[in-house]
């Protein structure tokens, strides 16, 4: 067979004294090591750090969510389908908000069939409502990798080099049932250059763990929800990109926002291109929008590939929201409070320095406390002091 | 009128830069520094004193730092009784204002005197100060726990022009500021901010630029003074027409067209073989050759 890397399961290690962990100091009270597990929580963050790694910006992400009859299982509450569906529709709000020029599309398996929910597309709001509606469906049968992936690969091989191609699939069964060969479907995905992960959420099964070592993608089984959601976070980031993606100059629209009152005399109200697919309701008449610099046709919302003239249209803070993945903010140096012999007070919030250790900026050697450096690495991305020593350079 | 659940937090960042402020007292010397203070100070006062719960904080940024002016580091915070050190005022006033108004003025004075300007920093670091409030604001929210709702905005009050240099890490914070539905209210009292009418897009908040300075109270009492819920029932300023074209690295002229590097997103205004920021050579599309069919000639029959 294959040589695959030799790993120890975890229950061949025997079971570890999980107790040791607790130490109680002379008056028996634990206080000291409750306090420390929960500085050790909030500094859960790994921080890989890829270095001056190209990351793959624009994205095109399938997500395969298995709608099979374990999904009806009960021990995430109130059954997997709906947990699953509910912690989705936050991954998609977070996926659009770190990559606002990527598309996604959502695709389901069961009953030995596959079906697309929704085609890739760069609009939040379509793809939460197809979420929403799922949460009826009932769940039989048993899914199809091969029908699931073979469906993901003929939308994505149209796609241009430049992108990233991916396909996260949520698999709760152990089992799959397939039309054909699943190593021939491995070996064209690979060439295509789509990079497949796995969350499961029953056991490993190997399969899974063939795909994903072979095109380059990871696999996690969840533990617990919170496991769950801390699995599907990681997959926000940008990947890094593979040293056979093209690189190219990609042309790119970015429209005025007219906005015109009623009293202009030429505003005339209009229906946004956007709207004419829609079958359902909610296409409105708008006076102003954004219109297409190439060929005039009206939208109200960014980005979006312009139907008519086929150029994708963006605005400026929407490349500028991608630009803390390219620029990194180095992590900060983690001392204890006593070696600490500046300010007593944090930089950035003026609280006084009660925790156990103090962050410095390695740059410019300012100190924080620990909220206050989660906050700049997961939200803010730059530090407050280094900004005041760039006005002096 | 606010529950007494809720907490609403003002942030003042103001702009003083030293430059700015010494030309516009010699433009204009009705209008100088001291006036400009007193009208933020009428207008923090009337945000504590709206409810009980009301909380500020007032942060300058001049051209080397941010600094809180108000709440200082020494202040414990609620106990504003027990505070020995401020001399007790004689007239009546609710404490909590001479403390902010006594706080605000030493603050202020001392920041002045340990500004010293040079000569190639003249452009204030607005960013940092919004920076600091973002901190500022995380660390109350987080203090306040989940038991009250804490609703926060910060007033930007502008005066000299716009720093390209600080385009990057403006950005960071008009995001994180979205994030943390904090809104970004700006008040222009010189030229119009390109930064500062996208901050008050993205976030949700008022721009104006003020057309008349000496009556800036009015203005910020008018305008600014009500949150986010009263607003829907005022008729307030239409909102500016924000530019958000970008600006090509090559020229720093704004394009409608553009091409966009897809390694490190630097925009360009025409096609080049290779990014100049990232040194990436580029894939040039070819047409397509076609080959010509050849005709295959009938044998005549």
């Amino acid at each position: 067979m294959d040589d695959e890397p030799e790993r120890a399961k975890r229950w061949e290690g025997g079971y570890e004294r999980t107790w040791e962990v607790l130490k109680e100091d002379e008056s028996g009270s634990l206080k000291a090591t409750v306090e420390d597990i929960l500085f050790q929580t909030k500094r859960k963050r790994v921080i890989e750090s890829h270095g001056q790694v190209r990351l793959g910006m624009m994205r095109h992400m399938f997500v395969v969510v298995d709608t099979s009859r374990t999904m009806d299982d009960h021990d995430l509450k109130p059954n997997r389908l709906t947990s699953t569906l509910k912690l989705l529709e936050f991954f998609v709000d977070e996926y659009f908000d770190q990559n606002p020029i990527s598309q996604i599309g959502f695709i389901t398996t069961k009953n030995k069939r596959a079906d697309k929910l929704t085609e890739l597309a760069g609009n939040p709001k379509k793809h939460i409502n197809a979420l929403k509606k799922t949460k009826d469906t009932t769940c039989l049968g048993e899914p199809s990798l091969y029908n699931a992936m073979n469906l993901a690969m003929q939308t994505l091989k149209h796609m241009p080099g430049h992108t990233s191609r991916e396909v996260l699939i949520i698999m709760s069964s152990l089992t799959t049932c397939d039309p054909a060969n699943i190593y021939e479907l491995i070996k064209t995905l690979k060439e295509l250059k789509i990079r497949v992960s796995v969350i499961g959420l029953s056991a490993e099964v190997r399969v899974c763990t063939f795909i994903t070592r072979e095109t380059g993608g990871t696999y996690n089984v969840i533990l617990d929800e919170s496991h769950f959601r801390e699995l599907l976070m990681s997959h926000v980031k940008p990947p890094p990109a593979s040293c056979s993606s093209e690189c190219s100059l990609i042309r790119m629209g970015f429209p005025q926002h007219i906005i015109s009152s009623m009293t202009d005399q030429d505003a005339k109200p209009s229906f946004s291109m956007a709207h004419l697919e829609t079958t359902e309701g909610g296409a409105e008449l708008s006076l102003g929008g954004y219109y297409c610099p190439q060929c005039r046709a009206k939208y109200t919302e960014l980005p979006v590939e312009c139907k008519v003239c086929g150029l994708t249209l963006v605005s400026a803070p929407h490349l500028a929201r991608s630009f803390h993945h390219l620029f990194p903010l180095d992590a900060f140096q983690e001392n204890p409070r006593e070696e600490h012999t500046g300010d007593r007070f944090c930089q950035a919030c003026q609280g006084e320095l009660k925790d156990q250790s103090v962050f410095t900026c390695p740059v410019c050697r300012s100190a924080f406390c620990v909220e206050c450096d989660l906050f700049i690495h997961d939200t803010l991305h730059c530090c407050p002091a280094c900004i005041h020593n760039q006005g002096a350079s | 009128m606010a529950s007494e659940d809720e907490v609403s937090l003002l942030v003042i960042v103001l702009d003083v830069n030293p430059i700015w402020w010494g030309q516009q007292t010699q433009r204009e010397p009705e209008f100088n520094l001291s006036k400009c203070l007193d009208a933020v100070m009428v207008m923090a006062n009337s945000h504590l004193i709206m409810t009980r719960t009301n909380k500020l904080a007032i942060i300058a940024s001049t051209c080397q730092e941010s600094h809180f002016l108000f709440p200082n580091k020494l202040w414990k915070g609620d106990d504003v009784g027990g505070d020995d050190s401020a001399a007790p005022c004689g007239d009546g006033k609710y404490e909590l204002l001479s403390v902010a108004n006594d706080q605000v003025a030493e603050e202020m004075r001392a920041l002045i005197a340990r500004t010293e300007v040079r000569g190639n920093q003249t452009d204030t670091l607005l960013a940092g100060g919004l920076a600091k409030a973002l901190c500022y604001i995380h660390r109350l929210s987080k203090q306040s726990g989940g038991g009250q709702d804490m609703k926060s905005r910060i007033l930007v009050i502008k005066s000299a022009q716009d720093c390209a240099l600080q385009y990057m890490n403006f950005m960071n914070v008009i995001f994180a500021a979205q994030k943390q539905s904090v809104l970004i209210d700006a008040c222009v009292l010189d030229s119009d901010s390109g930064l500062l009418q996208q901050a008050c897009d993205i976030t949700g908040g008022m721009y104006l630029k003020i057309p008349q300075r000496v009556a800036l109270t009015q203005y910020l009492l008018w305008v600014f003074l009500p949150d986010s819920e009263q607003r829907s029932q005022l008729v307030l300023p239409p909102p500016a027409h924000v530019d958000y074209r970008a600006a090509c690295f090559c020229h720093r002229n704004l394009i409608e067209i553009g091409y966009v590097c897809s390694v490190c997103l630097s925009i360009f205004c025409n096609f080049s073989p290779i990014c100049t920021t990232c040194e990436t050579a580029f894939k040039i599309q070819l047409p397509q050759l076609v080959k010509a069919k050849k005709k295959k000639i009938k044998p005549a029959t």
